[in-house]
């Protein structure tokens, strides 16, 4: 779509439009002479963290995610799920941020790990908060202030 | 409009902005728009170690709505100017 038609449609979120268009620029990778996208890493609301290709987004920040994976990380584990094609509302969006590919992504310390022991590294971490929860709330009578 | 307006004299400058997820992210000003949603350029997170996921994150969009505080340097801040700004705009709305 020609660049102007896109300006007219969004022309009370311009602003916006640029941003974000500017996360979608082509670079030319400077060794091989190859062209590639850069991946974005999209925060949400409920603290997950995915990782894709910006395809589309409105001024409401709705976007859309091609090759999505949700990078789930729990204590110095990690893994990356593979989601597919996403559109996210932008009600749920917290940040859009474009990761460097000359740096680390992650720092060192961190271990790749298969989906389901992150999945039961996930499911250990919930228990363990849950039982400090409710054992805080056991305590909250004793009045410790 | 009053602190779009604002947001707009303060682009190029170093400002903090800490989310409502407790998130800080420091960064040089690079755009605003009209629901405040904020463009940050060199972004640097304050407590790097509690979020190993942006490390390697250099420029960001953050959504307007999910802005706690938006810090800024006392020194770039013309507090008179504000104050005559937010006067003149009350009268406007009353």
């Amino acid at each position: 779509m020609p660049l102007n038609v896109l300006v007219l449609h969004y022309k009370n979120c311009l602003v916006t439009y640029l941003c974000l268009r500017s996360l979608m620029v082509v670079k030319h990778a400077s060794r091989d002479r190859s062209i590639f996208i850069e991946k974005l890493l999209v925060l949400l609301r409920d603290g997950r963290k995915l990782l894709g290709l910006l395809r589309s987004f409105d001024q409401f920040a709705n976007v859309v995610l091609e090759g999505a994976c949700e990078r789930v990380i729990v204590g110095d584990l990690y893994c990356d799920i593979p989601l597919g094609l996403y559109v996210i509302r932008g009600e749920n969006v917290v940040i859009i941020g474009e990761l460097d590919l000359e740096k680390e992504e992650l720092p060192s310390r961190m271990n790749p790990v298969s989906e389901d022991e992150i999945k039961r590294a996930q499911k250990a971490e919930r228990e363990a908060t849950d039982l400090k929860g409710s054992m805080r709330k056991r305590m909250e009578f004793l009045d410790f202030d | 409009m009053l602190f779009f307006s604002y947001f707009k004299d303060l682009v190029g400058r170093e400002v903090t902005v800490e989310l409502k997820n407790d998130l800080a992210i420091r960064g040089t000003l690079h755009s605003v728009d009209q629901y405040l949603n904020i463009k940050l350029e060199n972004t640097r997170v304050v407590d790097q170690d509690k979020y190993p996921h942006m490390l390697s994150v250099r420029n960001c969009f953050i959504r307007g709505s999910v802005v706690r505080y938006v810090q800024l340097p006392p020194e770039e801040v013309d507090i008179e100017l504000l104050h005559d700004a937010t006067r003149r705009e009350a009268r406007v709305v009353f």
